[in-house]
């Protein structure tokens, strides 16, 4: 299971839509809420050099906003996931 | 062969899918998220029918309504990049992740983006003291030095988010007046941590990491300075989403499709466009619901007749 850390800020939609993406697919994740955790924050800009939310990091790798196409990919769950017919 | 391919999530293509859904039409919906421009709004109180919602509700009671027809194939998480006319006078459908789809119509309902200054350093500083969402990432510049560009709603609001955080705030308006919101522009003009720049537009957004000055210039004098600040959230506002079929279709001088009110046909046979990306003249979630259930009404029409 890829450990998935998620920095948001209560007002951010995208980081909620992560979020539920998260849950929708059984992924399990921890929160770092950066408007009011300042060493949270710290941590975020020091992995990513961003300063916006969110930040997603699975297994070490920095996904910035919320890229599901990079996500499914990090996670794999682009093999469980059937494709619509075309 | 898709009988219609419907472009966008919001309000429109989510109408729209619906209705071509309970037509048993042969549609796919393709959108990047749901719920258009609203999603980002932490309270909507126009929308007909709920006392108030938030742009994530919106969104998913949307995208719910959408999931619960049966017949209709929904591709989110993808955008389209480009459409084709072929000689047979069906469409070619190219997507992001690469998918090419085929069909005979297309609805357009792929709203509009966020405007950029486009100046120097500021693709280089997004994310990085460069913000396009200021509610979310107005917490992250507490006790900070920041600009904001606009002098419409969106930048107005902006600034009122932004109070609860920022210790100084710079409004650069590139005219003379504030448009939006008489009760709010009263509001931001005697907030004693906002300070307004008339006639001043943002030339340059400098930094190394992060942003820490930019270059502005007042438009009345010509006189360029340097102003030193952390943030720069960017409220100048929307540009419609026409680009991947300005080929095919006539757009207005500002980049809406151009539409007949009655059907919401484009200049191309086979294309209608309805919500913000046509040239409507309000830009709401409540007319876009309903221009995109008269064109997908008529190209149902246009089915049964073929």
């Amino acid at each position: 299971m890829a450990k998935v850390t998620i920095y948001s800020t209560p007002t951010c939609v995208y980081c909620k839509m992560a979020k539920e993406f998260f849950k929708k697919n059984n992924v399990a994740y921890e929160e770092h809420d950066v408007a009011a955790d300042m060493k949270a924050r710290e941590d975020m800009v020091a992995k990513s050099h961003q300063l916006g939310v969110p930040v997603i990091d699975i297994d070490n790798n920095i996904v910035i906003g919320f890229d599901q196409k990079t996500i499914v990919g990090l996670l794999g769950l682009d093999k469980k996931v059937t494709a619509p017919a075309a | 062969m898709y009988d219609l391919i419907i472009i966008g999530g919001g309000p429109g293509g989510v109408a729209a899918g619906i209705y071509a859904a309970r037509k048993k039409i042969k549609a796919a919906l393709i959108t990047d998220t749901f719920g258009g421009q609203s999603l980002v709004s932490s309270s909507i109180e126009n929308w007909i029918g709920t006392k108030s919602i938030s742009g994530f509700d919106l969104a998913q009671s949307l995208e719910e309504h959408l999931r619960a027809q049966s017949g209709i194939d929904i591709m989110d998480g993808d955008l389209v990049s480009a459409v084709a006319k072929r000689d047979d006078g069906t469409f070619a459908v190219t997507t992001k992740n690469g998918k090419t789809l085929e069909t005979k119509y297309i609805l357009l309902t792929s709203g509009s983006r966020r405007k950029r200054l486009g100046v120097p350093g500021e693709d280089t500083f997004d994310g990085k003291g460069v913000v396009f969402c200021t509610t979310c990432d107005a917490p992250l510049f507490g006790g900070k030095t920041v600009a904001v560009v606009g002098g419409g709603n969106s930048a107005l609001e902006g600034v009122e988010d932004l109070l609860h955080y920022a210790a100084k705030i710079y409004l650069f308006v590139r005219s003379e007046v504030l448009r939006g919101d008489p009760v709010t522009q009263e509001k931001v003009k005697s907030h004693p941590n906002v300070e307004i720049f008339w006639n001043s537009v943002i030339e340059e957004i400098k930094g190394e990491t992060f942003v820490n000055a930019v270059t502005y210039k007042n438009v009345k004098t010509g006189e360029s300075k340097d102003l030193p600040l952390d943030g720069v959230f960017v409220e100048i506002g929307l540009v419609p989403n026409s680009d991947f079929v300005k080929e095919l279709v006539t757009l207005d001088p500002f980049g809406k499709v151009v539409v007949d009110h009655k059907t919401q046909q484009t200049s191309a046979a086979g294309i209608w466009a309805a919500g913000d990306v046509s040239d409507v003249l309000y830009d709401q979630n409540n007319i876009s619901v309903g221009d995109a259930v008269k064109a997908t009404l008529n190209i149902y029409d246009k089915i049964k007749k073929s």
